[in-house]
């Protein structure tokens, strides 16, 4: 099973291919087998460039859950409990949370088919996805945290519970913005006026640079990022990119966890690799803060803590930061020692990120 | 003759030296060192003492010991009472058994007895007379006598003699034994210990049975023998090692012995001394009785001495040929020499004269051949100047010197030391230079000292030490006949330069034939009879020697079932099978053990070092000839590093077993966790696919059989043709031995055995099956025939069987 087949899926094909899954742990029992389920090894050594996408896709080592143990005897009665569940609800035409699935399991009579953590519930939707070939959305499945949200001048068409929605995602919003949904395929683009998309970390940067009107004044799409985001963000920054050929840049601070955040929007994360090719927008762009960027604006700094430099030497290593950009750039701040923060540019006033910092880093990535 | 003392004999020469004084108060002065300080210990000893003098009086007799031990409290006094089925004894024997304070037959044996351990039931005799006033009474009965004696005995405390006062027959139901009946003033505070000391007796001698009773008892400890236990193996006496004596005992041997010669009494009276060994040994006691002779370079080429003409001067009247003859024979034989001690310069004269008076028909007579000698030494040395003799001895013993100090001397230093070296051989008056060992020390030291003084040279210990073997190497053995036996017998000091000679000497350790162990064996059944214990584990080692005696250390091993857990573990510890009570911890066992990181066995240790904790017992057994105590109570292994090493591999080989054993019970242990689990988490497992798939539960048991690493054994009927296949999912081979009962006769079992017994027929076939394979058998039945199998060689937690 291979990431290669990840499209929209109709609902009766999911629970198919997940009722299929049960039948085959059946045959492994009948014919005296050990069952077992094989997924793709979901560590940093064990992701590759796929040419094609230009994304980064999980390699070929794969990891097997075993009956053999009694771990992994345990992750498979809690996979085919959880097929169960995710059966009946695709069946009801119902849908639940991650959060939910956890605290559901507390319910199920037998003790070892409970999760101990939600780490484990969602590891265990994420090896269905690998092995059935379906995304958690189509398995009725939604993340806990709200999407993050969209400012910006397009005009889409969002299907709900109630109804077809016409939102201008800058003059029907207030100050929070579009919020973006969980299955962001459920919106439909009709109108747009941006330029370009700009992905913002923090709440607080998104908030000075809607303040500043910078929106209005260079056609962006500000998405707000909320940390590391959300697959729904994600999503949706890919459609934007691909459906409205909007280049997108990234904006986020100037430490190593925000490199990451990058890595996820324009390559991909390890964990759901097997999505990349639905998620990451490999042509997007960096825009800072740069390690450059310290140095140049003399911007205030913290000094790299132990977990910061193991952090970048980590990423000197991860095959996704593997360009020479970045290897100039981790290097430089592994020199210098420090990091910044996007509200760190306050320093130079609050209009010196929309005025100056912006115009120019945008400008030389020819975006502007 | 064999008349050694054993290491009591510190005991015995104490009672000696104290003749004068009464035996009772011998006796009230020594009772710490007799084990009788206490009405407590005195309990413990006295049974002690009559169990092993019961148990050796069996053995010795090829009677599997059975002996009973009954403690009553008679208010005022202890009445304790030892019977055994020995072979009895008879009123001639009385006095000697029961008579003069440690005086016993096993005092004066080279072999492994418990006796060697214990101060003689006699001590237990007088101790409880000199409390309570009472006889000793005695029932007695010797094989084949119809009736038993009984005998009253007190001992004379100022003859030390026994004393019969009352004499009788009786009845006995015992058909041989000895019974021993004591009043004694003690006290049950050592209960633990008498329990101990029994319960360990019992544990270390599976061959006796023994019974016993004590006032808080309600009914008697029987302690039963062990099927299949033998008598111990019988012990050889041997006679003792040159390296195992002390001056004392030489001296009692020398006295005793009826050999002339020394070299006689040691091949006679010592083991692995044979002439070789004995020659060797004379040597080193000449060099030690007489000194060795200097021997000196002969004249130098370079030099004015002329042994020839000295020689010829000598020799007078024994024709001008001859003289000549003699002379240059005499001359060439010293010149080809390397060095020449006087003696040898003796043997050379002796032999060219014997020779030549042959050849020439003249008599060189000893007057001659004295003279002779005389004038070539005198040539040897140097000439009759002072002057030049001091400077031809110097010059040879400069080359010693030089060759014995470090290059770092300088030459004055060397000189000056071999010139004040000369001057003392020079100034001896002994003209052959005859030195011991001591003496030639001495020369050394004065020569040194000066040296140092005068020449403000420093010449340390080394330094002397290095040139006194440089010499003392060059200087030769005298071949003076050593004294007689008799007349060393007499003389301290030459039995004391003797026994320095033994010990110096190589040979070859003891046989061990002497040593009895308990047996790797026996040692299990001891434990296996006394301890309820999950697993038991036992180790003999080989024998070893210290000094001139030999052991063998043996250890054991018992652990869990109904061994107490809370604490740590029991160390019981044995010296000629006879338990150890007291100062665990001055015990070279006790030692061992501590040091010993149980960690890596599987048991507990807080620290990592010390007693580990858990539910075991360690037992250690120490047989030798002569067991090293570390006091005349003789509750402790002294530390001896040669025993301590044994006792260290023996309990690390019996720790081994217990390491792989406690290994298999954890991986046992938890591969039925696992399994207990799979067999919750699996059938749930199934049965959930089979509601979500919604089919029937599919069948799970070959799964889990391959989980498992099972071995799996499965049994299909179809058309009249029974498959038995054994699939041996685990990673080593399987040795099965599978027994199905039919109810119909099978055909064509080809590879298996059937036998009909009333109307069933009993199918066996033992196949052994790699690791990953399948063994299959095929026969013809009935499809409905009564089937059942049953599977032997394979553990029940690995082992599927589906039918």
């Amino acid at each position: 099973m291979s990431a290669d087949d990840h499209t929209n899926y109709g609902e009766g094909d999911a629970r198919q291919r997940l009722l299929d899954l049960a039948e085959q742990f059946y045959e492994q029992f009948e014919d005296g087998d050990v069952p077992r389920l094989q997924v793709p090894t979901r560590t940093k050594t064990n992701i590759e460039y796929d040419e094609d996408s230009g994304v980064w896709v999980y390699g070929d080592r794969t990891s097997t859950r075993s009956a053999k143990t009694v771990s992994g005897a345990q992750k498979l009665l809690k996979a085919v409990y959880t097929i169960d569940f995710l059966a009946q609800q695709l069946g009801e035409d119902r849908s639940s949370t991650l959060r939910e699935l956890y605290y559901l399991s507390e319910s199920w009579d037998l003790a070892e088919a409970q999760f101990n953590s939600q780490d484990e519930s969602n590891q265990l939707i994420e090896d269905l996805e690998i092995v059935s070939g379906v995304t958690r959305e189509d398995f009725h499945m939604r993340p806990e945290e709200s999407g993050a949200t969209l400012m910006g001048p397009l005009l889409i068409r969002e299907q709900t519970r109630r109804g077809e929605r016409e939102i201008h995602c800058q003059e029907d919003v207030g100050e929070g913005g579009y919020q973006i949904p969980n299955n962001p395929d459920q919106i439909e683009f009709l109108e747009n006026d941006a330029d370009f998309v700009l992905a913002v970390e923090t709440g607080g940067m998104r908030d000075r640079l809607v303040e500043n009107g910078f929106d209005e004044e260079h056609n962006a799409l500000i998405v707000h990022l909320k940390g590391q985001p959300a697959r729904a963000t994600r999503r949706i920054t890919k459609r934007l990119h691909d459906e409205l050929d909007l280049p997108v840049t990234v904006f986020t601070d100037g430490d190593p966890w925000s490199y990451r955040i990058y890595g996820s929007v324009a390559y991909g994360s390890i964990k759901s690799a097997h999505l990349s090719e639905y998620l990451a927008t490999p042509q997007a762009q960096f825009v800072g803060v740069q390690p450059e960027d310290i140095v140049e604006y003399d911007l205030p700094t913290d000094p790299l803590s132990d977990s910061d430099i193991n952090a970048l030497e980590s990423e000197l290593e991860d095959p996704r930061f593997q360009t020479d950009y970045w290897r100039e750039q981790i290097e430089l701040q592994l020199d210098i020692e420090k990091k910044s923060e996007q509200q760190a540019l306050a320093s130079h006033g609050l209009d010196f990120v929309t005025e100056t910092y912006l115009p120019e880093r945008l400008e030389a990535m020819d975006v502007l | 003759m064999q008349s050694t003392l054993g290491d009591s004999g510190i005991a015995e020469e104490l009672a000696e030296s104290q003749r004068q004084i009464s035996i009772a108060e011998f006796f009230e002065k020594n009772k710490h060192m007799l084990g009788f300080d206490s009405g407590a210990r005195a309990l413990v000893t006295a049974v002690k003492e009559g169990v092993d003098n019961s148990l050796d009086a069996c053995e010795e007799a090829d009677i599997f010991p059975d002996i009973y031990v009954e403690i009553e409290d008679l208010g005022d006094y202890y009445r304790l009472v030892i019977e055994d089925n020995g072979p009895g004894i008879t009123k001639d024997q009385i006095p000697k058994v029961f008579g003069k304070l440690l005086y016993g037959s096993r005092f004066h044996k080279r072999e492994q007895n418990r006796g060697q351990q214990g101060i003689g039931i006699s001590a237990a005799v007088l101790y409880a007379q000199l409390t309570s006033g009472k006889p000793a009474k005695i029932t007695s009965r010797t094989k084949g006598s119809s009736e038993a004696q009984y005998f009253e005995l007190i001992i004379d405390t100022d003859t030390n003699e026994p004393e019969i006062s009352v004499e009788e027959t009786a009845s006995w139901d015992r058909p041989h034994g000895t019974r021993i009946e004591l009043e004694l003033e003690a006290n049950m505070r050592a209960r633990q210990s008498l329990h101990e000391y029994v319960e360990q007796t019992a544990v270390v001698n599976p061959h006796a049975r023994i019974e016993f009773a004590e006032p808080s008892l309600e009914e008697p400890l029987k302690f039963e023998r062990a099927d299949g236990a033998e008598l111990p193996a019988e012990t050889e006496e041997i006679r003792p090692h040159p390296h195992g004596v002390e001056l004392g005992t030489l001296l009692k041997m020398l006295e005793a012995t009826d050999s002339y010669s020394v070299s006689g009494f040691l091949q006679e009276e010592f083991t692995r001394v044979g002439q070789k060994t004995a020659d060797s040994v004379v040597d080193r006691f000449r060099d030690r009785h007489f000194g060795r002779e200097m021997a000196w370079r002969p004249p130098q080429v370079h030099e004015d001495a002329d042994v020839q003409a000295a020689v010829r001067g000598a020799v007078a009247n024994k024709g001008k040929d001859a003289t000549k003859t003699f002379a240059e024979a005499v001359a060439g034989t010293i010149a080809d020499r390397d060095r020449v001690a006087y003696h040898q310069l003796r043997e050379i004269v002796d032999s060219k004269a014997e020779t030549v008076a042959n050849d020439f028909g003249t008599t060189f007579g000893s007057t001659v051949r004295e003279k002779a000698t005389e004038a070539a030494w005198t040539q040897i040395l140097g000439g009759d100047e002072k002057e030049s003799r001091t400077d031809a001895i110097t010059a040879d013993l400069y080359k010693l010197v030089d060759a014995a100090t470090s290059t770092r001397k300088d030459d004055a230093t060397i000189q000056g030391l071999a010139e004040r070296l000369a001057a003392k051989f020079v100034g001896s008056e002994d003209r052959r230079h005859r030195l011991t060992r001591d003496d030639l020390t001495e020369y050394v030291d004065r020569a040194a000292d000066a040296t140092e003084e005068y020449d403000d040279a420093t010449f340390g210990e080394t330094a002397r030490e290095n040139v006194i073997e440089e010499v003392w190497a060059v200087m030769v053995t005298v071949p003076d006949d050593p004294p007689t036996v008799s007349a060393i017998a007499d003389d301290r000091d030459a039995a004391s330069e003797l026994l320095e000679a033994m010990r110096a000497t190589d040979i070859m350790s003891p046989p061990t034939g002497c040593l009895a162990p308990i047996t790797e064996e026996l040692v299990l059944s001891g434990l296996k009879k006394e301890f309820d214990a999950d697993f038991y584990a036992a180790a003999t080692r080989d024998a070893a020697v210290h000094g001139g005696d030999p052991f063998i250390v043996e250890a054991g091993i018992a652990y869990g079932g109904e061994l107490e857990d809370s604490s740590s573990v029991d160390v019981m510890r044995f010296a000629n099978r006879v338990p150890l009570v007291y100062q665990r911890g001055a015990c070279a066992t006790t030692d061992v053990v501590k040091e010993i990181n149980w960690r890596n066995y599987g048991l507990d240790q807080p620290g990592g070092s010390g007693i580990p904790n858990g539910p075991a017992v360690v037992m250690i057994h120490v047989a030798s000839t002569n067991v090293p105590f570390t006091s005349e109570s003789k509750d402790a292994v002294a530390n001896v590093p040669e025993i301590e090493s044994e006792i260290e591999l023996a309990v690390r080989e019996a720790a081994r077993d217990l390491k792989s054993y406690l290994k298999k019970r954890r991986s046992m242990r938890k591969r039925r966790e696992k399994q207990d689990k799979l067999a919750t988490i699996l059938p749930e497992m199934a049965e959930k696919l089979a509601s979500v798939t919604g089919r029937e539960e599919p069948d799970i048991d070959e799964a889990l059989a391959r989980i498992m690493n099972n071995v799996l054994v499965e049994r299909v009927v179809e058309d009249g043709t029974a498959t038995i296949s054994i699939e041996n999912n685990s990673d080593r081979n399987a040795d099965v031995a599978l027994t199905e009962i039919l109810g119909a006769e099978p055909q064509n079992a080809n590879g298996a055995n059937v036998v009909e017994m009333d109307g069933e027929y009993y199918l066996k076939w033992s196949p052994t099956v790699s690791s990953g394979e399948t063994a299959r058998l095929e026969y013809s039945i009935d499809d409905d025939a009564d089937s059942e199998i049953a599977v032997e060689g394979i553990d029940d937690e690995k082992l599927t069987i589906q039918q």
